[in-house]
């Protein structure tokens, strides 16, 4: 079964080890698990993901549509969250069950992309008031291990690397209006421009020490933790406390900067990987689950 | 609009009778007691199979004594079809296709070897492209094989439909959406017994036979790919154990 | 400082480089035999019509002993056999008993009746102690067991009657299918390299230190909990075997202690975190192999 339950023995075995740097799988207390990256594994979107973090793995697929701008922002195009956690991962997650941790997620992805500087949203302006790109973001969780934020945040910005938008064309049409029209050519997209989209790294306080990349039952041992969104440069986007227990302030500073670092690293690595796959033939085959 | 050319191709290029080219793995998940996935063209399913366990706090009312309930859900992602559709866990289509299989599968499983606990079957649809009953089907058979569960035999599943006195097998979306006849049939290959069936659309009596002997065929022939692929991967599980375990 | 890679998805492995041997594989609705001498075990079935064939009902290796045959699948949840040991988690605390999930089919039970009193009284159990049951175990705590009986309807009656077993202090619990525990005569082991492990039947492997106590050689029945922090040598030696015990598993290599303890050896030229990347697994679990077969070669009985 999927559920972790911890006794308390173990919950003290893990927690000493945190505070000697030696964790479980013999990882210190700032690396990660194996990370694997795909994109483009959908075919019916415009820009796919697939990643794969210790035992997580999820899918992205990102699909663009036309819609209309927010009134008050009208040249600028929307961008939509949504989570769904597949009953593949847990029991637990038939039906309904899995509303809740979908929610959470949803909503913290979109508190990190709203602002002004991660994805340039004035790109997906197509008519000023009249037209946009709205982007769908749509994530599914196929199996849970632990850090799921951190995977789904990676995993969002391989997708959106990947996500190609087609090149419009606006032409004045009769009476003063614009009619748009869509390429013909399936290729003539537009790629999204990800320099500044940030990626989350939760930071887990347990005992005295704080860990990243949890493993579920590290996850179990930790009261206290802090998401933050990190862009390529080390700049927060947005920061969230999230769990029962409490955090010391004087913590606070440097679980900041670990998480900084960690977030730079992560972005160095993702951008080695992407360029890579990029340089590498069209008609490559996909790993997938095969 | 034809679905079948007059050299006698259909939209893909296929023949009437040739299914499309299937793939699968069993294994994928690691937290899952059995799991496989399949290609059927580019119709893609996940299956992750629970259990048997002892059921769980919500449906202890459907405790039976004397064998083990198998509980489905199906869901499809929201990416999976052409165009983005926002659908509820529990809506009407994916409810309907979860009975259809925990019938279908009710009938192979040797339930009675496990009275008192749950079989949970897991379906996700990645990439819809028509006959997803089919390919759900063969993906959870794979992944009920994965798990060890006992079974009376295979099930394997496949549709077809009828144009123009010839019949389709293995359909697509398109060829879904041309509004003719369709058939999809689940039936045990070794003991060559159907299982469930299904007929939408109207056709003449006459033409059932056809269709019914289509449809086994088609499943014979993924039985047929599956098989294959399955005692591979048996053969490479048992290489790695010395013999030295059966003594 | 620390390492963090990301890299695209190695294909998955399909192809095995060894001998596959002479096992006779079946799949489901195979039929194994139509002579009707043979008695049925697990993993077959008869559709009791006219025809008096012996069908598979699991994807496995066909074992016959003299006039029995079975089929046993790859993987499977565990089917508690008299005499096993397990290691389980407490799920439910009821009335005079705990509910256990052993990775079977229906959970266990551990009846307050069959555990030992601290203090090793032996004396009927009062209300007080039906009360106090909290105190000794409560719900996510790790036990070991032996099964002394099954019921009729599959549910295993547990008993740590013994000092060798009982609740489960500091340690780390690695989960594998139940499959690739090898069936001898003793499974708890004090390894050379400096741990224990209990090996138990049900799939679930509990590594710990060993235990130096000047009382008895079994145990002490697990009433002697310590959470106090465990030296780094020792903790980096479990971490390690945990690691090693993953790799075989991955691979589906049967575990015992020999088998453990080649992988351990392999194992020492690597960090144990290098022990997680998926090329440093398969030479560990390769050499171990090698090992193995070596060994086979050498003698014929373990």
């Amino acid at each position: 079964m999927a559920k972790v339950m911890l006794g308390e023995s173990e919950k003290w075995f893990i927690i000493h080890g945190i505070q000697d740097d030696m964790r479980n799988d013999g990882r210190s207390c700032e690396d990660y698990r194996h990370i694997e990256v795909e994109t483009g594994v959908v075919s019916n979107t415009h820009g796919s993901s697939r990643l794969r973090l210790g035992s997580s793995e999820l899918l992205v697929g990102v699909k663009v549509e036309l819609g209309s701008p927010d009134p008050k922002a009208p040249n600028e195009g929307l961008i939509h969250f949504h989570v769904d956690c597949s009953p593949n991962a847990d029991p637990s997650f038939q039906g309904r069950g899995g509303e809740d941790l979908s929610a959470n997620i949803s909503c913290i992805l979109t508190r990190i992309y709203c602002n002004k500087s991660s994805i340039d949203l004035n790109t997906l302006g197509i008519i000023p008031h009249k037209q946009c790109w709205v982007v769908h973001v749509d994530v599914l969780i196929l199996e849970c291990g632990g850090n799921l934020l951190d995977a789904v945040s990676i995993a969002v910005k391989a997708a959106l690397h990947n996500t190609g938008v087609p090149n419009i064309q606006v032409t004045d049409g009769d009476e003063g209006t614009q009619e748009i029209s869509l390429p013909d050519d399936p290729n003539d997209v537009k790629f999204i421009n990800t320099v500044n989209a940030p990626v989350l790294v939760t930071i887990s306080k347990v005992g005295s020490r704080h860990v990243v990349d949890a493993s579920s039952e590290e996850e179990l041992c930790c009261n206290a933790s802090l998401v933050m969104g990190v862009t390529k440069r080390g700049r927060t986007t947005g920061m969230r406390k999230m769990g029962g227990g409490s955090l010391d302030p004087e913590s606070i500073p440097e679980m900041i900067e670990t998480g900084k670092n960690i977030g730079r690293q992560l972005h160095i690595s993702l951008d080695k990987l992407l360029k890579t796959e990029q340089g590498m033939a069209e008609d490559i085959e996909k790993a997938g689950y095969l | 609009f034809e679905l079948i050319s007059d050299e006698g191709y259909r939209f893909d290029g296929r023949k009437p009778s040739e299914l499309r080219r299937v793939r699968c793995n069993m294994g994928v998940f690691t937290q899952a007691d059995g799991s496989a996935y399949i290609e059927q063209g580019n119709t893609k399913v996940l299956a992750a199979i629970y259990g048997p366990h002892e059921a769980s706090n919500n449906m202890r009312s459907r405790v039976c004594l004397d064998k083990c309930f198998i509980n489905c859900e199906f869901s499809q992602a929201m990416f999976s079809s052409a165009e983005r559709k926002k659908r509820s866990r529990g809506d009407r289509k994916g409810k309907d296709m979860s009975a259809h299989i925990k019938q279908t599968f009710e009938a192979a499983v040797r339930t009675q070897l496990y009275p008192r606990s749950q079989i949970d079957i897991y379906l996700q649809v990645l990439h819809s492209d028509g006959s997803l009953y089919c390919a759900c089907v063969n993906a959870a058979t794979l992944a009920l094989i994965d798990a060890g569960i006992a079974m009376k035999d295979y099930v394997c599943a496949c549709s077809a439909s009828l144009t123009k006195e010839t019949s389709l097998i293995d359909i697509n979306h398109v060829e879904e959406l041309a509004g003719c006849a369709e058939f999809s049939a689940a039936i045990m290959p070794k003991l060559d017994q159907i299982i469930y069936s299904e007929l939408n659309g109207r056709i003449h009596q006459d033409e059932l036979g056809q269709l019914v002997d289509a449809v086994t065929n088609g499943c014979k022939d993924i039985f047929a790919v599956i098989d294959r692929f399955e005692v591979i991967t048996d053969n490479t599980e048992i290489a790695v154990s010395p013999r030295s375990l059966h003594s | 400082m620390s390492n963090i890679t990301i890299r695209l998805p190695s294909t998955r492995r399909t192809q095995n480089q060894y001998e596959t041997g002479t096992s006779y594989l079946v799949t489901p609705g195979d039929v194994i035999t139509e002579d009707t001498d043979y008695m049925r075990g697990h993993g077959t079935y008869c559709t009791g019509d006219a025809d008096d064939k012996l069908y598979s009902s699991v994807a496995g290796v066909v074992e016959r002993i003299n006039k029995l045959i079975c089929v046993r699948a790859l993987k499977s949840r565990y089917t508690g056999e008299v005499g096993d040991i397990v290691v389980g988690r407490v799920k439910e605390v009821q009335q005079k008993r705990w509910k256990i999930e052993t990775n079977s089919r229906l959970d266990s039970i551990l009846q307050l009746s069959s555990v030992n009193l601290p203090g090793g009284e032996l004396r009927r159990r009062s209300a007080t102690d039906e009360l106090n049951m909290r105190s000794y175990l409560n719900e996510g705590d790790l036990i070991s067991a032996e099964v002394p009986q099954v019921n009729v309807d599959g549910i295993l009656s547990l008993h740590t009657r013994s000092l060798r077993y009982g609740k489960l202090s500091q340690g780390c619990l690695v989960i594998v299918s139940p499959s690739l525990i090898k069936r001898r005569k003793n499974h708890i082991h004090n390894l050379s390299c400096g741990a224990s492990i209990i090996l138990a039947n049900n799939g679930y492997i509990w590594i710990y230190t060993t235990q130096h106590s000047s009382q008895t050689e079994e145990g002490d029945g697990g009433f002697i909990i310590s959470n106090e922090s465990i030296p780094i040598e020792d903790r980096e030696i479990i971490c390690r075997l945990r690691n090693c015990i993953k790799c075989l598993a991955k691979r589906s290599v049967v575990l015992y202690d020999t088998s453990i303890l080649y992988a351990y050896e392999a194992s020492m030229s690597y960090k144990v975190k290098q022990l997680l990347d998926d090329e440093v697994c398969d030479e560990i679990v390769n050499k171990t192999i090698y090992l193995l077969q070596q060994a086979n070669v050498g003698n014929s009985e373990y």
